[in-house]
Order: structure tokens, then C-alpha cells, then sequence
């Protein structure tokens, strides 16, 4: 976690800054492949859930049209190019349509757990403390403990068991707040405690700046520097426990919204009766989506850690970057961090974060 | 499966009802009873279903049921294709005076570890059901009796509280009626599976050899079998349990198990008709879907602020008149589930179609005309607004799609709009009760196959439904039937009660399920077992 | 990630390097303590959190009998059971039956908690142990080989496929694998651990272990073992390839950070050969990293198993607490829950040992 020296830089100019920009124009080679294949999928996810409504044939819950009834389980047909399901559902449209239902989870979850991890990550790293001390051994305990599991009993609790659209969002997102909150937190707070100690924040604190000022304009902003690769981390792991739950059935209602993995779950008894095209599409939108937001995660990690970055560019990115490694879908580094919380405060990894999947 | 404090409030109505002669059941002997032949083969079930706690005073579901009826004595039972309540372990069973019901056993009668079977045990059975009165256990059948007496070895008395209870007999052929071994079971808590397994406390058709909960039970043939049913044709039956319905399907299909029985998708089951490696086999269903009207909640329900009774009761036979129960049966569930037009399934004493005649075109089909006009007439302005609540997972995998069915076939009239709502079983069962759900669904299968089974439970005031429905008339017709002896007047009441029902609506029913089972084409007897009584029994199977 | 750190620089305050970590008079000794101890905090909020949830969720009883009975006989039977007391009461009276080593026994189906640990335990277990070396078997030598192919064709190739590893879902991969393995090819049983006929052969032994594949080299029989195994190929490989992909880009990052290290580059100099640095210099020191991650990699498969467990009715921990959480049987997900955190408290214990002992430069 080398921060640059500081005369070394000057202040860059607006389009290196800006995360994922900066990257791209950093990438070179396959590293560039990769992120422009991440992104141009992401683009075309995100543009896929926006204009859902000219691209979807049919709505995500019609089961006729003008002509009549669909027909449950029709085969792929110039009418219905991903064919229909036991429901009569059209599967494209259902297709389309849940690209809506996975954005918005991402979107709650993310920006939930965001705010929520690094607040009580930037408290915790810099006030230290009794509060700091147990919010790092709850974070471990749930860091700890299989995920989807918690995820179950969250959405039951959350939702009540109904399965409305925002019921099923915020279940589906409110279960993964929880479990990607230790992670920012987790971040966060070694950030910060390594930040305190630097000697611009003790300069400032000489010169009188409040607490609250120091954490938000020094701190956070250093702190956060990090967070894209989690957030698209965590934008997948979204997707993919959203999709789980969906399969377990504790999805959204097929009439309230479109959602992939309920779609899955739905279909399995179609594909071991040879009706292969209700469950194809809605797994290949997940596995399409997720792979479009790992590429680019992927990408954004290994140009974050110089070791891994091109190496024709090495040097000259060296002096900005800091050794940032964050390993898709799991952590790159040994044990919880709340041990080294409770014994210095002080000790991390060497590569500074660490991320669960 | 039905309510403690409705039967509770049954009984004590009955009680100061009129008495009615004593009926006696038919004593005919036992059959089967003498072959020994040996009996060879295996055959390997498979199943979705789960068992519970195999100690009949702690479990009350269908996949517990299913290893009771083969392993445990029943007094009375019904023969194949039959639902005709006959002495199976018993020699004669009969009201001796309106609250006694006494059963004599055979001597000699042995549990396949050697104990001595006697009345002793029958008398030990209901006591510790009563005592226990497990969360999780039947004993809230047991409403009317009161206690059981055994005056000799051969002998029992069972003391009702309620006078001439046709529906006691039924009872003792259903969930708690399962008799065991007081040598064996504790006389008040729940024994333990593997305790009952080592002791080989079982006296039914076959005994359980192995047992690995919830995964494999292997049963064997039980050669010192006395009851009702013939002996078992097939040495050794070995149950597979499942969790996925897929998963069971695949096996079946590429012939790794023999039979699969409960439950398959529609969709699997269509597919497997066509397979020429396998033979689907239907038998009549008792399970029934149908769709509650909440009285108080409902669009201008009684606790509405436009409470007007007439204008509910239009939009309930608005409803009935549009659900299309064709496209449910056809397109949701392939014909495993067909329309049904009462409150009591086709199949059982009394039933009739009632809403078949007062709903629709007469014929079964959904008559928008007729709906719009019965709206109009009671003055209400459409389309009517109505929030349907029904369970993901409890009453199978389809009922997204049979939902998806009614909304369009309420909305493609223009007199509703539909908010479908699905919400997880447990939340369900405590915001229905808790006057949350307006119009919802609801599923039955039959503690004993008996049309009482399906009204007491449903119309007397105070019902398990809780939707606050009530009609005096209806409510002394239920209890006039369960103390009529005569069959052909107790069905005329039962008619009469349908109707009645019916042109009140309290709930829709209909869907009834058919019993599938699929098996290889090498297994014989499945039709056999099959039948009203809903219980699969093993005995009956045989592979060529 | 470099977008803020221009903004105190401008400031000019200096900055330092990474602090160095302080040293510790306790030393090792004292880390184990203190890291033992931590596994009954961990343990104690996951209960807790556990306990509150699942009474905010339902009763068992409404779960079983909600069908079937009214709300007043619903009640008395809760009222039996004491789920109508305080909260607090049931919770201490919980937590005093936990400290005597008393689960309690669940509720639906009366067992003892300890005895549905013993029974589902060694069936995760095992599964979680064939995905290991499906995951070790293919994401360490395609880490290494990717690590070699560095930003080569051969490299982009086999990182794609280890992120679509990760990006494909377990069970879409369960059922993919089943359709074209068990039903076109017929090559591996459709699912379950083992067939019937191994089961009832197993089941037979006098001391079996719950562990099938012990359980089937018990009996002797190498058809019934074969059987046990095959049933284990195609869960394996849907939970191990998860995983695998998460090796593969451990090894490779790593490895491609001991290529650049000093000594490999002064054996580089002395002439040794690539492929050489790359077994000898730079593979043991990857692994390293591997092993600390195995811990964190325990929650993460017994996620997957869950669903893994689901789809080819694999009766494990995951599979049993799912069916638990249905019935809202408290017990049974309480005692699960303890056991699946003790497993994996234990589990990152021991390997934070393990990486201290393999790596004297770990610091403590």
C-alpha cells in the first residue's frame, strides 16, 4: 500500500481520474481485450435493462396477445424467438425484461452496502475503541459463515416471505448488504487506520482541523480509492445470489417482475423433459452478465497491482498506483482481519485488501 | 386435515343433537390371512416426499402416512378400490350404544418381533396419542373420543363424547388410528425412529429392514401379516427418498428406480406418457385447490367502507363465473389436475357440481356475459380491483402458472384487474388468519376419504379458514349428516349442502388432483392401489 | 485505484511508505491465544444473530400444521411448546443448554441435533473434500501454466474460462452437467452418493462412519466403492470448478510475482532455464498464499454446497439446514449454524498455523 511520494505527481488531468477510464487507457494487449469484451457486455447489459421496453416483444408477464393465448411451452418460433414457458410466458421477453430486475438489485445492494461499510469503516478505522473492537468481530463472524445461508434467512425476515417486486429486490439485496458489508467495512477501515498514521493527517490535525473534516476530505478520500474493484465484484456476487435465491424459490413473483433465477428454478423440470430452451437463455443472461462485470473487475484488478499490469507500462503507471490486489472471487491474503484489529490495529496484508467472493 | 376447535365445537353440537340408531359395521373376516407363500423380488420406490417422525403421535403428513400404512395395524380400513370402511386388523367393529364403539380383535395376533398384539395395545395407542397431543401429531382428530377401555385381551371400547359419529370409524382408518406396540413405544413421548426400527414394532404388511431417514427405507415382506389386504407380492421394497422432483423423474425415466409416486411435475409427467420405457398410471385424487373469500376483507366485504353483503356476494359469482378451469387443467397441469365443480371431488359418496350448474354457461366454461351482468345488476362500478394472495412451493411448483391462468381469465373479461401476490407458506398461514388476504388460495388433502372431510372442516362457523363465513342452514346440514347413518340420506344432505355452499361461495373450489404414479413397464399392481382411500400401498405392487 | 490520492498530495503533506507492522512481545504464542479465543465471540454472534432472526420468521408449528388447523389451536399449541414466552427467556435458556454441550433435538423430526450433525456432516464433508482436488487438480497446474503463458493467447484463453467458472451458477451448472454426463452419455449416476444397492450394503456394516467412501472400502467391495465414487464426479467437478477458478488466479498472480522477485531473476541471470525458475524458484513460494486462502475458501464451498447439495440431492449440512429453515425448525438451524461456524473457525485456526509454520515471514 505505497502511496506515491508526493511531489512525484501532478494533479492529473480530469479523464485520468475518473475510474475504469483511467484504466482503459492504462490497458494495453490482451489486458485492453479483456476490459473492452467486460465493458462492451456490461454497455450492453445496461442499455438491454434501460430500453427493455422497445427491445422486449412482450411484456415480462403477458400470456397472450391479439392473436391468442401463447401456448405454454412452444418451442423457439419467428413469434416467439426464445419460445414460451409452462406459463405461457415469452421466454425473450423474460430475458430482457430481467436485466431490469438484476440492475435494480445491484443497484440497492451496492449502493446500501457502500454507504453503510464505509461509514462504520471510516468510525471504526479512525476512532478506534470499544465500538471499533466488536464491530470487527461481528464483521468476522459474518465474513466467516457461508453466505447464502444468511442470505435465505435475511430474505425470509426482509420480505416477510412475499414475493412483490420490491419485496424480492429488497430481500435479494438486503441479504447481500449484510454479507458485503464486512467486506467494505473490512477495507475500509484497514484503509483508514493506515491513513491515519500518515503524516498529512497528523499535519492537519496540528493545524486544527476537526475530526469530522479530517475523515471526510483526507480520509474517505484516500480510503476509497479501492472500492470500483469491490463494487464490481460485488455488482457479480449480486447477480449470482440473487439468482440462488431465486432458485431456491425465494424469488419474485413471475407477475411483479422477471428475474433469472426463478426463471431456472421454474425450468427444471422442463429440461429433463427435453424442453431445453426455457432454462438455456435465463442461465446464459446470468452467466453473460456476470462474466461481462468479472472481466472488467478482472481487468481493473490486475492494473491496479503492478505486478500483474502490462509490462511495458509498468514503470510509468508505478509512481501513481498504489500495490492494490484484489482477487476476483476470492481473497488474495491470510486470515479475518479482526485479529490484527484487536492486536495493533495496525497489520495487513501485504497487498492491502482483502475480498472474499 | 381439519381444525381441533371446530371438531371440538362439532362435538359438543352433536352431542345435544338428536340420537340416531347405532351403526354396525359389516364384520366380515379378515382377508388373505392363511397363504404363506413366499413372496420374492424387489422393487425400488422413489418419492419427493418426506417422512417426518415415524412414531405415529408425533407426525401428521402424507410422507409419514405413506410408511405408517405399511408397516403399522390399522383396526379398520378400506379394501383396493374401495371406500368402504372394513375390519382390518379387527374382527367386527360397531356402535354398541351411541357413544361406545367396540372392536374385537382376533386372538393370536402377533407383532412381527413376537410380542403379543392384543387389546392391551390398542387401549395404549390412543391413551399415549391423547397424553402426548404432540405440536407436530394427529391427536386433534381424536376430538370425540374420550377414553378407551379394554374389558379383555380381545376386546376394546372406545367412549365418544358425541352420539352416533359416523365420521369416528373413518378416524381410526386415518392418521392417529396407526396401532403400536406398548412394549416397544414410550407411553408419553415420542419414541425415537431407530428405537422402533431395532424393536421391530411393526405388524402391517411389511416391516422396515433398514431405515436411513430420509434417504432409504428398505421394507421386507411381514410373513405373520393378518389384516385386510392380501400379502405382499413383492419380498423387499426399497424407498428412495428425493428432494427434486427432476431428479426422481431422470431416475425413473432411465429405469434406475421402478416407481416414482409424489410427485412429479405436469411437465415430467406429460413427457413420460410419451416414453415407451415407462407407464404413467392415474388413479382418482382427493387433493383439491380452491380459492377463499375473505367475508370481511373482500371488495365490499363487512369490515370494507363499502360494506354491502349483496354487491360482495356479485363479485364472488362474478369470479365464479369467469375462472377458466380448462386452461388450468390443460395448459398448467397437463390433465394431472382436472376442473372440478364442488366442494367435494368427483369420486367420493354425495359429491355433485354444483357451481358447474349455477356458474358459467352451464357447461363448465367461464361466461364473461353472464359475469358483466351479475355486476351491473348489483350496481358496481368495474373493473373491480382484487388482490389474490396464493403460496410459492406449498401446493406444488405450478401455482405461479395457475395464478398467472385466473388473473387472465378475471382481467381478459375487463371486470377485474389483478394484483397476484405469492407470499412463503409460514408467513401465509399467519396473515391469512389475520384477515390480511382477501381473495386467497388454499389447498386440501383429506385426512380420511369421507365428504365430511371436506364441509366440517370449511363451514361451520369458527372453520380453520377463518373467512367468517357462516350460514345457519349450511351449519345444521353438516351436523345432521355426520350423525346420519342411512348412506343415500346422508348424500342427499351432502347434495344439499353443496348447493347451498355453492350459492353462497364461501371459497371457489376448482381443481382436483388425480394420484400419478409412474412406473417401469414391468410393474403390476399399481392400479390396484390407486383408489379413494389415497394411501400407496406397497402390497400391492409386483415386478414381472 | 488512483483517482483520489492526488488530492493530499497536492496538500504537500509527505507521505510515508507502508508502515512497517509492529513487532510483538507475545510473539506466536500469543497470537494462537488470542486467535483461539476469537472462535467463541465468532460463534456467540452468529448464534445470536441466528436465534433473533429465525423467531422473527415463524414457528414450526405454523409451518407444519398452518394448513390444517385454525389460529386458536394453532396457539395452544405453541402455547405447549413455549414459543409464546419472552424472547429473552428462550434465548438464555438457549444459550444455557449450548454451554452444556446440549443442542437440543429438532423439532420437526425429533432428533438430536448432534445426531443430524453426525448424520449430513460427513457427506458435506466429503463433497467439500472431492471439490478440493478437483479445484487444487485443475487450478494450480492452469495457474502455473498461465503464469508461464503470461498475457499470451494460451493465458487469456484459460482466465476467460476460470472467471466463466465463477460466473456460471452452481446449479446451472449441476443441471447442465447432469443432462449431457447422466442422461445422454449415461457415464455418472443422475444423483444422490450412491446407489441403492451400495447403500443397503453399506448400510449393513457394523460401525459405519457416515463417510462413504470409508464405508465402501469397509465392505470390501470394489463395485460398491466404484459406485460411491462415480456418484461423486459430477458434484465435485460443479462445486470444484468454482473454485478452481479462484486457484487458478492465485496462482498465476502469484507466481508472476515471485518471477519478478530478486533471487528468481538472479537465478534467471545465472542462466537456470524458464520452465526451471518456474518449478523450482517460483512455485513453492505461490503456494504459500494457497494455503491461507483454503480457510477463507471453506465458507465460500459450503455456500456452493448448498446449492450443489440441492441439485444432485447430495444430503449434506447445506442441504438439511435449507429443508430446516423451510419448517423454521430454530433448533435444528441453530445447532447447524454453530457447527458450520465452528468448521469454519476451526478451519482458518489451523490453517493460520499452517501458513506460520510453511512461512516464517508471515508476521505476527
Amino acid at each position: 500500500m505505497t502511496a506515491a511520494p508526493v511531489t512525484a505527481v501532478p494533479k492529473r488531468r480530469l479523464r485520468d481520474r475518473i475510474p475504469v477510464v483511467h484504466q482503459l487507457r492504462q490497458s494495453v494487449g490482451l489486458q485492453r481485450g479483456m476490459l473492452v469484451t467486460g465493458l462492451v457486455m456490461l454497455a450492453i447489459f445496461i442499455l438491454t435493462a434501460i430500453f427493455a421496453a422497445l427491445i422486449a416483444p412482450y411484456g415480462f408477464a403477458q400470456r397472450a396477445d391479439a392473436s391468442g393465448s401463447f401456448g405454454s411451452q412452444q418451442p423457439p418460433s419467428p413469434e416467439h424467438l426464445f419460445g414460451t414457458t409452462v406459463g405461457s410466458y415469452d421466454v425473450l421477453s423474460r430475458v430482457v425484461w430481467g436485466t431490469q430486475t438484476a440492475i435494480l438489485v445491484v443497484v440497492v445492494a451496492v449502493i446500501l452496502s457502500l454507504f453503510i461499510g464505509v461509514a462504520l469503516g471510516l468510525y471504526s478505522g479512525y476512532f478506534g475503541g470499544w465500538l471499533d473492537r466488536i464491530l470487527v468481530v461481528i464483521c468476522d463472524a459474518i465474513y466467516a459463515f457461508p453466505s447464502l445461508l444468511l442470505a435465505i434467512v435475511l430474505s425470509i425476515v426482509i420480505s416477510g416471505g412475499q414475493s412483490s417486486l420490491w419485496g424480492g429486490v429488497l430481500a435479494a439485496a438486503g441479504s447481500i448488504v449484510v454479507v458485503f458489508i464486512p467486506q467494505y467495512f473490512r477495507v475500509i477501515r484497514a484503509e483508514t487506520v493506515r491513513i491515519k498514521a500518515e503524516p498529512f493527517v497528523e499535519s492537519a490535525k496540528v493545524l486544527g482541523a476537526s475530526n469530522s473534516r479530517i475523515v471526510f476530505k483526507h480520509v474517505f478520500r484516500n480510503a476509497t480509492r479501492t472500492l470500483p474493484l469491490i463494487i464490481t465484484l460485488n455488482s457479480a456476487e449480486a447477480i449470482l445470489t440473487l439468482a440462488a435465491l431465486g432458485f431456491l424459490g425465494f424469488g419474485i413473483e413471475p407477475t411483479a417482475a422477471a428475474e433469472w433465477g426463478y426463471d431456472l428454478f421454474k425450468a427444471q423440470s422442463d429440461v429433463t423433459s427435453g424442453i431445453w430452451w426455457t432454462a438455456l437463455f435465463p442461465g446464459l443472461a446470468i452467466v453473460f452478465t456476470v462474466l461481462g462485470i468479472m472481466l472488467v473487475g478482472e481487468s481493473l484488478n490486475d492494473l491496479a497491482d503492478p505486478r500483474l499490469r502490462g509490462r511495458r507500462r509498468v514503470a510509468q503507471a508505478a509512481g501513481e498506483v498504489a500495490a492494490t490486489s484484489v482477487v476476483p472471487g476470492g481473497a488474495l491474503s491470510a486470515g479475518p482481519g479482526g485479529l490484527s484489529g484487536l492486536e495493533d490495529g495496525e497489520t495487513f496484508d501485504e497487498h492491502g485488501i482483502e475480498v472474499k467472493r | 386435515m381439519t381444525s381441533a376447535s371446530t371438531n371440538r365445537r362439532r362435538a359438543i353440537l352433536a352431542a345435544a343433537g338428536v340420537s340416531v340408531a347405532a351403526l354396525t359395521l359389516a364384520a366380515c373376516a379378515p382377508g388373505g390371512g392363511g397363504s404363506t407363500e413366499a413372496a420374492g423380488g424387489t422393487i425400488t420406490i422413489g418419492t419427493t416426499e418426506q417422512i417426518t417422525v415415524l412414531d405415529p403421535a408425533g407426525s401428521y403428513d402424507n410422507g409419514t402416512l405413506a410408511v405408517h400404512t405399511q408397516v403399522f395395524p390399522y383396526l379398520l380400513n378400506t379394501d383396493y378400490q374401495s371406500t368402504e370402511v372394513q375390519p382390518d386388523l379387527a374382527e367386527s367393529a360397531e356402535f354398541t350404544s351411541p357413544t361406545e364403539y367396540t372392536v374385537t380383535l382376533p386372538e393370536g395376533l402377533k407383532w412381527a418381533n413376537g410380542n403379543d398384539l392384543t387389546s392391551s395395545d390398542v387401549k395404549f395407542t390412543f391413551d399415549r396419542q391423547l397424553k402426548i397431543a404432540d405440536p407436530n401429531g394427529p391427536s386433534s382428530l381424536l376430538y370425540n373420543l374420550d377414553s378407551v377401555e379394554a374389558p379383555d385381551d380381545t376386546t376394546v371400547v372406545f367412549h365418544l363424547k358425541a352420539e352416533n359419529d359416523q365420521v369416528f370409524p373413518l378416524i381410526l382408518t386415518s392418521f392417529p388410528g396407526a396401532i403400536v406396540d406398548d412394549e416397544v413405544f414410550s407411553p408419553d413421548e415420542i419414541t425415537p425412529d431407530d428405537e422402533i426400527v431395532e424393536a421391530n414394532a411393526f405388524a402391517g404388511p411389511y416391516v422396515i429392514e433398514s431405515y436411513d431417514f430420509n434417504n432409504l427405507v428398505s421394507y421386507k415382506a411381514n410373513p405373520d401379516y393378518k389384516g385386510l389386504l392380501p400379502p405382499a407380492k413383492t419380498e423387499t421394497v426399497n424407498v428412495k427418498y428425493y428432494t427434486e422432483a427432476s431428479n426422481l423423474k431422470l431416475d425413473v425415466q432411465e429405469g434406475n428406480i421402478d416407481v416414482a409416486n409424489r410427485t412429479l411435475s405436469a411437465t415430467d409427467i406429460e413427457d413420460l406418457r410419451g416414453n415407451d420405457n415407462v407407464k404413467v398410471v392415474d388413479g382418482p385424487g382427493g387433493e383439491i385447490r380452491y380459492l377463499v373469500f375473505n367475508f370481511d376483507t373482500m371488495p365490499f366485504g363487512a369490515t370494507t367502507a363499502e360494506a354491502d353483503p349483496a354487491k360482495a356476494l356479485a363479485v364472488r359469482q362474478a369470479i365464479a363465473d369467469l375462472i377458466d378451469r380448462d386452461a388450468i387443467s390443460e395448459d398448467v397441469y397437463k390433465g394431472t389436475f382436472t376442473p372440478l365443480y364442488s366442494y367435494i371431488p368427483a369420486g367420493l359418496a354425495g359429491a355433485n357440481e354444483a357451481l358447474k350448474d349455477q356458474y358459467g354457461d352451464g357447461s363448465g366454461q367461464p361466461d364473461p356475459e353472464k359475469a358483466a351482468g351479475r355486476l351491473e345488476t348489483a350496481g358496481i362500478t368495474t373493473p373491480v380491483e382484487l388482490n389474490i394472495q396464493y403460496v410459492a412451493e406449498r401446493y406444488g411448483p405450478s401455482s405461479s402458472d395457475e395464478y398467472a391462468v385466473i388473473k387472465d381469465s378475471l382481467e381478459s373479461s375487463g371486470l377485474f384487474t389483478v394484483n397476484l401476490q405469492s407470499t412463503e407458506w409460514v408467513q401465509y398461514s399467519k396473515d391469512r388468519v389475520a384477515d390480511l388476504y382477501s381473495v386467497f388460495q388454499m389447498g386440501w388433502f383429506p385426512d380420511y376419504s369421507d365428504a365430511d372431510n371436506y364441509l366440517t372442516p370449511f363451514f361451520l362457523p369458527e372453520n380453520f379458514l377463518v373467512n367468517h363465513y357462516e350460514n345457519p342452514e349450511v351449519t345444521d346440514l353438516i351436523l345432521e349428516q355426520a350423525v346420519t347413518p342411512d348412506p343415500a340420506a346422508r348424500e342427499a344432505l351432502i347434495g344439499e349442502i353443496q348447493d347451498k355452499v355453492a350459492a353462497d361461495l364461501s371459497t371457489i373450489p376448482y381443481m382436483q388432483g388425480a394420484q400419478v404414479a409412474v412406473t417401469g413397464t414391468d410393474v403390476e399392481g399399481t392400479e390396484d392401489t390407486l383408489d379413494g382411500s389415497f394411501k400407496f400401498r406397497y402390497a400391492a405392487l409386483s415386478k414381472g | 485505484m488512483s483517482t483520489f490520492d492526488t488530492v493530499p498530495l497536492a496538500e504537500g503533506a509527505p507521505v510515508s511508505g507502508r508502515p512497517k507492522p509492529k513487532s510483538q512481545g507475545g510473539g506466536f504464542g500469543r497470537y494462537l491465544l488470542v486467535r483461539f479465543l476469537l472462535i467463541f465471540p465468532t460463534i456467540f454472534i452468529l448464534v445470536t444473530l441466528v436465534f433473533f432472526l429465525m423467531r422473527t420468521t415463524g414457528d414450526p408449528i405454523t409451518a407444519a400444521q398452518g394448513g390444517r388447523l385454525g389460529p386458536e389451536a394453532l396457539a395452544e399449541l405453541r402455547a405447549a411448546a413455549g414459543y409464546d414466552r419472552p424472547l429473552f427467556i428462550q434465548y438464555f435458556e438457549y444459550l444455557g443448554q449450548l454451554i452444556t454441550g446440549n443442542f437440543g433435538s429438532t423439532l420437526t423430526t425429533s432428533q438430536p441435533v448432534i445426531e443430524v450433525l453426525a448424520t449430513y456432516g460427513p457427506a458435506t464433508f466429503e463433497l467439500v473434500f472431492y471439490s478440493l482436488i478437483v479445484a487444487f487438480g485443475v487450478g494450480i497446474p492452469l495457474g502455473l501454466f498461465t503464469a508461464y503463458f503470461r498475457d499470451k493467447p494460451q493465458d487469456a484463453v484459460f482466465r476467460v474460462l476460470a472467471i466463466y467458472w465463477y460466473a456460471v451458477p452452481v446449479f446451472f451448472a449441476g443441471l447442465i452437467l447432469k443432462l449431457i454426463f447422466s442422461v445422454w452419455l449415461g457415464w455418472f449416476p443422475i444423483a444422490g452418493r450412491a446407489s441403492v444397492g451400495a447403500e443397503l450394503q453399506m448400510q449393513t456394516l457394523p460401525n459405519k462412519t457416515g463417510f462413504y467412501t470409508i464405508d465402501a472400502l469397509m465392505t470390501g467391495d470394489p463395485e460398491v466403492l466404484g459406485d460411491v465414487l462415480s456418484h461423486a464426479v459430477l458434484p465435485a467437478i460443479a462445486l470444484g470448478l468454482l473454485t478452481a477458478g479462484i486457484f487458478l488466479r492465485l496462482v498465476r498472480t502469484n507466481v508472476i510475482g515471485t518471477l519478478a522477485t530478486d533471487y528468481v531473476d538472479a537465478a534467471r541471470s545465472r542462466g537456470v532455464a524458464e520452465y526451471r525458475l518456474l518449478r523450482k524458484h517460483a512455485y513453492r513460494p505461490a503456494l504459500i498464499p494457497i494455503v491461507t486462502v483454503i480457510g477463507l475458501q471453506i465458507a465460500l464451498l459450503l455456500s456452493g454446497a448448498v446449492l450443489t447439495e440441492t441439485t444432485f440431492e447430495w444430503k449434506g449440512l447445506g442441504f438439511i439446514l435449507a429443508e430446516f429453515l423451510e419448517s423454521r425448525d430454530f433448533v435444528a438451524v441453530q445447532g447447524i449454524v454453530v457447527m458450520l461456524a465452528v468448521i469454519v473457525a476451526i478451519t482458518n485456526f489451523v490453517v493460520d498455523i499452517l501458513a506460520a509454520f510453511i512461512d516464517p515471514r508471515v508476521r505476527y
